[in-house]
């Protein structure tokens, strides 16, 4: 058989694990996130207020339990980079506009923006908007925010690897493992 | 080290770098001919250029999302995807025409390497049956060679690729020699023991395919790692491509000169001599045309541009294009009967267990259908495989909010098998491809137009992989059992074949047994354009089997100066 270019040495001494090690340590390569497309939003599109308001509301969607929440993941960021880089000028103004409707209803009914609410009361205003009854949203306001949050915290570094177990490099398949000895997803 | 570029007198030309341009290159270098391998895209190092390998999607731009707008440019490859479009020809770089009714899916590739870095890897070897299926139902040419004439070559190819699998001494479904099997996983166990009990012609098994289960060391190639990442290049060389395999073997023996972004037009032909002199090339940046002369020509650019290339090579001896005496050239289209598949979920079942790790493999189920050993009760003639899997499904997030949302997702959905059938077409002369009058690509080439489209028998075919697969997920105990079956246009399988089809009749065919063009002998077309039927198997082993039987009949030929 004819031997191939790649020293013969490194292929048979623990090639998998010199070659594995670079592969399996993809945090310390991550690009940093914001400075390349793709990696963060290009263009400022919300407000400080905006992104306090929308940290707040994600954190209510997937909140902070034994593991960390959605505040803590950067969903805000993520939607951001999503609104800037995939929504057309229409469909970001009534993003917008949904967001100011809900704080609207929280200074005028609880005479504080919504992120200085109470965890229950942002509920209460989030389970409004579920149910399409708050004033000045759109009817699938709800889904919109509840969709980008759960996409955006499970595939940030925190929804991939601490929510959710990441094997980068499994080395081998179980078809009969044990969900019970995890208690939780492998990330796909 | 590549040989310097400025030469254009080889002893061998392979055009293409996928599976068999890999495969005939390393032959014929092995064999002392010094070789120059063109590819229409661009150069795709082992290794270096897998930029999205390794990484989870938090470490990817968009999240693996496409990039925006970036999937418009790349319609004409449904196989493409955000983490490795890159490997794909853009629209504009291949377009091609059809009439709206007879729709086809060209799916390439745009790189070198080919269609080998991101191919399913399922690999197949025909039965004695497949070779003789033409001569017995009078579909198609009969094929001048028999499964004895490619078995050593097989086995030639297969302890090279490292092909995992179970052995099980089927008539229907020759053994390879194999690496040790993948697992199957719990539910396609049982799956295999209710088929086994209850349906006493089906077997399952987990499929054939090229990648390792064991490490290769002399070829610097380390078993799978279950990443299930194959289609973005693997680093490893745990499956098998051009960059992982013949392309390091060819460069190693110091003979391959290897030319990225170089489209073929066509090929000189001397009538006088009956060969081919030189073959047309187009600089894919520059647009500058230079031609490359050597004593042999491989054919390796796909079926479908081979047969581009052979009609758009025409001269006064031949104004149908190189080969076309007969008005064969470019007719017998074939793919696989495509699209077919069920689902048939195990809510409740086997729900203790989850996958670890991701295999990039699945499960087959072997042709069962008008085998020449039983009886035919059967509409329609020949027969179709099906792949398959077992997986869980994503959680189910249900409405709401909160904690009670994220615990929900974080268990996972139920079981559920999927089968896809894969079905032999028949060879039909009216399904072709020729160069479209008008239309021309951004080279002037002229555009492939296709006429093709499945008949009666793939339709009946369909029909019957859709009830037998709903059948077998119902023995199994599935329920919610959904089947599919409209079959996808013609080239959706990927596994085109056909047009210069093989024959002993220079009448009736465009090769000879020995992939030689009849009516230019330094001419051999290895990829699937020579295919004379196109079995219900993965096609792609048999094609290196039978490339590196052709390269190693042309060093034959060129040793003895018979060429």
């Amino acid at each position: 058989m004819i031997t191939s270019q790649i020293d013969r040495r490194e292929a048979l001494g623990g090639f998998a694990a010199i070659f594995g090690a670079a592969l399996i340590s993809p945090l310390r390569r991550a690009v940093a996130a914001g400075t390349d497309p793709g990696m963060g939003p290009q263009n400022d599109i919300f407000s400080d207020e905006q992104r306090t308001l929308l940290d707040a509301l994600c954190e209510r969607i997937i909140p902070t339990t034994d593991t960390p929440g959605a505040r803590d993941a950067g969903v805000t960021r993520y939607i951001e980079m999503i609104i800037d880089e995939y929504y057309e000028p229409d469909a970001r103004e009534g993003f917008l506009d949904d967001l100011q409707a809900i704080d609207e209803y929280s200074r005028e009914q609880r005479q504080a923006p919504f992120a200085d609410l109470a965890p229950e009361q942002q509920d209460d205003i989030v389970s409004l908007a579920e149910q399409r009854q708050l004033d000045g949203a759109d009817d699938d306001f709800f889904e919109t925010i509840k969709q980008l949050t759960v996409t955006g915290y499970y595939t940030s570094e925190i929804g991939m690897t601490v929510e959710r177990i990441y094997l980068p490099t499994p080395g081998r398949y179980d078809g009969a493992f044990p969900y019970a000895e995890v208690g939780k997803l492998f990330t796909a | 080290m590549d040989r310097p570029p400025q030469s254009t007198e080889f002893d061998a030309i392979v055009i293409g770098s996928g599976a068999t341009g890999g495969w005939a290159a390393k032959e014929l270098c092995e064999n002392g001919l010094k070789t120059l391998m063109l590819d229409r895209g661009g150069s795709v190092e082992h290794r270096q250029d897998y930029p999205t390998e390794g990484r989870g999607a938090h470490e990817l731009p968009f999240r693996n999302r496409w990039p925006p707008g970036k999937q418009a440019d790349y319609s004409l490859s449904p196989t493409a995807r955000p983490e490795n479009y890159p490997f794909y020809a853009s629209d504009d770089e291949q377009p091609y025409v059809y009439d709206e009714s007879k729709p086809f899916t060209w799916i390439r590739p745009g790189v070198v390497g080919g269609k080998s870095l991101v191919w399913g890897r399922q690999c197949y070897r025909w039965s004695r049956q497949d070779f003789e299926s033409n001569r017995a139902d009078g579909h198609g040419v009969d094929w001048p060679i028999r499964y004895d004439d490619i078995e050593p070559w097989y086995r030639h190819v297969e302890g090279i690729v490292g092909i995992s699998g179970e052995a099980l001494g089927l008539e229907e479904l020759p053994d390879s020699d194999f690496q040790p099997p993948m697992p199957l996983n719990i539910v396609e166990q049982r799956f295999r023991e209710v088929l086994a009990r209850d349906f006493d012609d089906r077997v399952l098994t987990i499929g054939r395919v090229a990648n390792l289960t064991l490490d290769m060391p002399e070829q610097g190639r380390v078993r799978c790692q279950f990443r299930n990442q194959c289609h973005r290049g693997c680093s490893y060389g745990a499956y098998f491509s051009t960059q992982a395999v013949t392309l390091p073997m060819a460069r190693a023996t110091g003979n391959l000169t290897l030319k990225g972004d170089s489209v073929v037009e066509s090929l000189e032909y001397d009538a006088a001599q009956q060969r081919v002199t030189g073959v047309q090339v187009i600089d894919a940046h520059t647009g500058v045309r230079s031609v490359y002369r050597a004593r042999v020509v491989f054919l390796c650019a796909s079926c479908i541009a081979s047969n581009q290339i052979l009609l758009n090579s025409r001269s006064e001896a031949m104004p149908n294009g190189l080969g076309n005496t007969h008005d064969v050239l470019g007719r017998y289209i074939v793919d696989h009967v495509y699209g077919v598949r069920a689902f048939g979920t195990f809510r409740g079942q086997f729900e203790q267990f989850v996958e670890y790790g991701r295999r990039p493999n699945g499960f087959y189920i072997p042709r069962f259908r008008n085998l020449s050993e039983r009886e035919s009760m059967q509409d329609f003639v020949r027969g179709y495989g099906y792949q398959g899997a077992a997986r869980r499904l994503a959680p189910e997030s249900g409405a709401g909010f909160g904690a009670e949302l994220k615990q929900r997702l974080r268990v996972p959905g139920p079981w559920q098998i999927y089968m896809l059938g894969f079905g032999e077409v028949l060879p039909d002369p009216g399904n072709r491809v020729l160069l479209s009058e008008t239309a021309v690509d951004r080279f002037g080439i002229p555009q492939v137009r296709f006429d093709v489209q499945w008949g009666q028998n793939e339709a009946r075919m369909g029909a019957d992989i859709a009830r037998q697969s709903v059948a077998m997920l119902r023995g199994a105990g599935a329920t919610e059992i959904v089947s599919e079956d409209v079959l996808g246009a013609p080239g959706r399988a990927i596994h085109e074949m056909g047009g210069a089809c093989m024959g002993d009749d220079p009448a009736q065919s465009v090769v000879n047994r020995w992939n030689q063009l009849h009516v230019a002998p330094n001419v051999f077309v290895t990829d699937g354009a020579a295919m004379s039927s196109g079995s219900c198997v993965n096609p792609t082993l048999t094609l290196m089997a039978m490339t590196a039987r052709a390269a190693n009949h042309a060093v034959d030929l060129v040793s003895n100066d018979a060429v």
